[in-house]
């Protein structure tokens, strides 16, 4: 045979045929989060899980017997798995936007991208809880076994199926949005409700047949998916961060568009993998980094109107609790009597994450950003700080301000991709980018893998002060949290952070008095990024450890979660989120897995019941009560509407 | 055109054509607006007279055509520097920061150009050298006795003074106006019309304004879009004979 270029035509065409597989997979749930997105307006997040719940689906239908013995019931094959399964999964997904996804349509886009990670969280965790991380095996059904063989290769029948039938399910799915009369009523209603409302059709439930059938996509992705990999937990984990991807790649608005994408980055995958297989995790999102430089739009995208950030702080100006001199003395004296009252060790975790949550509300409640890659601007730093100081023998404060450039350089160039876009897009793109720097740590050698970076020195601060002593480093730890937290407010209370609040509130009004609102938006982030870092370097020195979890998009996620909990937007929010997200994961360390269910609870919960956290709700009250007393001493006279109100309309 | 008119002109607008997905909502339409003069666009719903001034203000980039500010080829700035150059627009639904107070509000516009905009490490408090100007132009609209409240809880006639305000801080060579008075009482559209004559005297100010009272009372030159092109131009008295115009103007809009 043939070689080309010193590639063996086996490995070139095995790679090819198994990005090709890749390929259809990737179509078909891009699809489904693209039809989602650009009818629903939700950024499903919980796709993978859907998928994943699809490939569960079949494993069950197959192990009917096992499962309810006594029952009498037949064990159901993959034929029986390819029909009733996406309905199942898609009958599930009917559920959950009854219960849960419908609430948020009228919301700013940030909260059904939370809803959707909460979900994704729960369902997950369920499963992590009852299977663990190890797969089931799923074979390969009788009818397709076997292959052909090409001379050049063998091509196992059960890969041909999976190629042709997903293509065919993709053609149809564009045909019916694109050429039928109920696509085109679909793509009405998502342009004009009231309009399509006033011709006779349910909105309502069109909306939720659009997202079963979505979902229901993602089902029989499952199902196909699981002769081909092993069935577990985790496997929509990993896909629904590259569908965000291949979604940005592709562009908004073409669903044609979306399957060609869909296929062409599983093929180019495919040959990175032979040609340099240690890009090959990574490639999709620099590929999703390039376009985005040269067509921001995406590939298929349409010129995108402007979307103004998303405005959901909850502070009141003038509050008492958003003045910040006087929070710097309490949390200065209620942290100076904190360590005697709990472990140092869990004071100092708790600070570490009020200052990583802090910095991150300074992009997500100031300017409105909904960014979700936050991990690596925290983790890097962690791993840059305990390498200098572990292997370079950097001084303690040396090594946490080299993570902290490190993050921020991170943070200047990254946000200077993700600023192109706005809205679901930015919270898309920062994942992806976050997602590099993940699969970077797992393979580049001073990283150590799995293992991260361990028994990382604490040394001695300034040359004398020995950290290794429990309540030094905690003052020290102290010292920095308020410094990062004096920082933030002056930064909010700037001139500069005039400009992001005016940003918040009405970006075009800024553009026409004449301020370049991406030049404000970039030096946010990257302050932001930079506060995030020193967070991070602190908590590498503090737990002497730079691990692969520091990066990973769950701590993202929590940094958003305490965001959430506490009070987007306002000063005290992310510190209190911090301390019940902390000492809720102290407190439910026992339930194991758990702790991932009750988390993606809270976020369910938060977004549904408490959207404006506990400090927002505290605020209210407030008010309120301010507006109950004023009346009073005003002789019971109506006073203007209050704030929120007119602020939400 | 010749050298002399072209000076005499703040914005010159060449064959300028907008479509959006194949539909023109502004097609191949010319505009001069002549230096320090009240300049009207009108012309009913849908004439392509918003898109206009998002053109102009770069709000929109053209398809096609050209735009040249005091001769200065703008078609492909952004925005922000549009407006730095000179060119400050209102909107048609009251541009403000809500939960801002009414003079932070007029703050943000008057902060820009003392070039402080990036320091995130100075207080707010070095902003408060504005205060002075900030009364005077609140006092101008009548708002200084709300100057402290939130924007938000300003009736709506207030919200456009609010606005105007605002807009005027920066001073602007050229000033777009979208519908100034709409939706406001009488008392509130004449004091916003004297305003709009007050702050000409040393500027240009292109408006669109449905409002013909209001038009013929301030405009110096009119042009009339109808359906995305120019119909008819030049003052209001020839303007309202044009038949062709009280046929667009009568049989189109549903004032």
């Amino acid at each position: 045979m043939f070689e080309l270029i010193g590639i063996s035509p086996v490995l070139l065409f095995g790679q090819l045929l198994i990005g090709l597989i890749n390929g259809v997979f990737y179509s078909m749930m891009s699809l489904g989060v693209a039809i989602i997105f650009g009818m629903l307006r939700i950024g499903n997040f919980v796709h993978g899980a859907q998928y994943m719940l699809g490939a569960f689906g079949a494993w069950y239908l197959l192990h009917l017997p096992d499962i309810f013995p006594g029952l009498g019931l037949p064990s159901l094959g993959y034929w029986w798995a390819l029909v009733l399964v996406p309905f199942g999964v898609g009958l599930i997904g009917a559920l959950m936007e009854r219960l849960f996804i419908r609430k948020v349509y009228d919301l700013e886009h940030a909260y059904g991208l939370l809803l959707t990670v909460g979900l994704a969280m729960m369902i997950e965790g369920i499963f992590n809880v009852g299977y663990g991380a190890a797969g089931q095996q799923y074979s390969v059904p009788e009818s397709l076994r076997g292959g052909i063989n090409l001379g050049f290769m063998f091509m196992p029948l059960y890969r041909v199926w999976v190629i042709v039938f997903a293509l065919l399910v993709c053609f149809a799915t564009w045909y019916v949005i694109e050429r039928t009369k109920l696509g085109s009523y679909l793509r009405a209603a998502t342009e004009n409700p009231d309009m399509v409302r006033a011709f006779g059709i349910n909105v309502p439930r069109m909306l939720m047949l659009t997202y079963a059938f979505g979902v229901g996509l993602a089902g029989l992705a499952g199902v196909m998916a699981a002769p081909i990999y092993q069935v577990s937990p985790q496997m929509g984990q990993s896909i629904i961060i590259t569908i965000f991807a291949v979604v940005v790649i592709g562009g908004m608005g073409s669903i044609f568009g979306a399957i060609v994408t869909g296929l062409m980055l599983g093929l180019i995958e495919g040959l990175t993998k032979v040609f340099y297989p240690e890009g090959s995790t990574t490639v999709i999102f620099i590929i999703m980094a390039i376009v985005l430089v040269f067509r921001p739009a995406g590939l298929f995208g349409k010129e995108t109107s402007a979307h103004h950030p998303s405005d959901i702080a909850a502070a009141r100006p003038g509050s008492f609790l958003e003045n910040g001199r006087l929070w710097l003395i309490v949390m200065a004296v209620g942290g100076s009597i904190l360590p005697f009252l709990v472990y140092p060790v869990f004071a100092m975790k708790m600070l570490c994450l009020a200052l990583f949550a802090s910095a991150y509300n300074l992009v997500f409640g100031y300017v409105g950003l909904l960014a979700f890659g936050h991990a690596a601007f925290y983790g890097s730093s962690a791993y840059v700080a305990a390498h200098t100081a572990s292997i370079w023998g950097f001084p303690t404060e040396v090594a946490i301000l080299s993570g902290v450039a490190a993050a921020t350089a991170l943070g200047a160039l990254f946000g200077w991709l993700a600023i192109r876009r706005q809205g679901l897009y930015f919270a898309m793109i920062t994942l992806a980018l976050a997602q590099i720097v993940y699969f970077y740590a797992i393979q580049a050698p001073w990283t150590h893998g799995e293992d991260g970076i361990q028994s990382v020195p604490r040394g001695y601060l300034f040359g004398v002060i020995d950290l290794n002593e429990p309540l030094n480093m905690y003052f020290f730890v102290l010292a920095i949290f308020l410094c990062g937290f004096a920082l933030i407010y002056r930064i909010v209370r700037s001139p500069f952070g005039q400009v992001l609040k005016s940003i918040r509130e009405n970006e075009p009004r800024s553009i026409s008095l004449g301020y370049s609102t991406d030049r404000f938006k970039l030096i946010a982030f990257t302050l932001s990024a930079g506060l995030a870092g020193l967070a991070g370097g602190t908590k590498a020195i503090v737990f002497q450890i730079a691990s692969l979890a520091d990066l990973y998009f769950m701590t993202s996620a929590d940094a958003l979660l305490m965001t959430l909990i506490g009070g987007v937007g306002t000063l005290l929010g992310p510190i209190v989120g911090a301390i019940v997200v902390v000492t809720m994961q102290k407190e439910l360390a026992t339930l194991g897995s758990w702790v991932i269910v009750v988390q993606g609870s809270a976020f369910v919960l938060c977004v549904l019941f408490l959207r404006k956290g506990i400090v927002g709700t505290l605020e209210d009250f407030l008010s309120r009560r301010e507006e109950r007393k004023r009346i009073a001493a005003d002789g019971g006279k109506a006073s203007a509407p209050a704030l929120d109100s007119e602020a939400a309309s | 055109m010749n050298t002399a008119q072209s000076e005499d002109n703040i914005i010159v607008a060449n064959a300028l054509t907008k479509r959006f997905h194949g539909f023109a909502a502004v097609s191949d339409v010319d505009l001069s607006v002549r230096r320090h003069s009240i300049h009207a666009l009108i012309g009913p719903n849908g004439a392509g007279k918003t898109t206009m001034f998002n053109l102009i203000t770069k709000f929109l980039s053209p398809t096609e055509g050209r735009i040249l500010f005091n001769g200065r080829d703008i078609t492909t700035e952004p925005p922000a520097r549009v407006a730095r150059r000179g060119i400050v627009r209102s909107f048609q639904i009251s541009a403000i920061y809500p939960r801002m107070s009414v003079a932070d509000n007029v703050r943000m516009a008057l902060q820009r150009p003392i070039g402080s905009s990036f320091h995130f490490w100075k207080s707010v408090k070095s902003l408060s050298v504005l205060d002075d100007r900030i009364d005077e132009l609140l006092d101008a609209v009548g708002l200084l006795a709300s100057r402290d409240q939130a924007a938000a809880g300003l009736p709506y006639g207030r919200k456009r003074a609010l606005e105007f305000a605002t807009t005027l801080a920066l001073e602007p060579e050229l000033m777009l106006l979208d519908e100034p008075t709409s939706g406001l009482g009488h008392e509130d559209v004449d004091r916003i019309a004297d305003l709009i004559k007050q702050v000409s005297a040393d500027r240009t100010i292109l408006m669109v304004e449905h409002n013909l009272s209001v038009v013929a009372k301030l405009a110096d030159a009119i042009t009339v879009l109808a359906r995305g092109k120019v119909l008819a131009e030049g003052s209001y008295s020839e303007i309202s004979e044009n038949p062709e115009v009280v046929e667009a103007y009568i049989g189109g809009s549903d004032d």
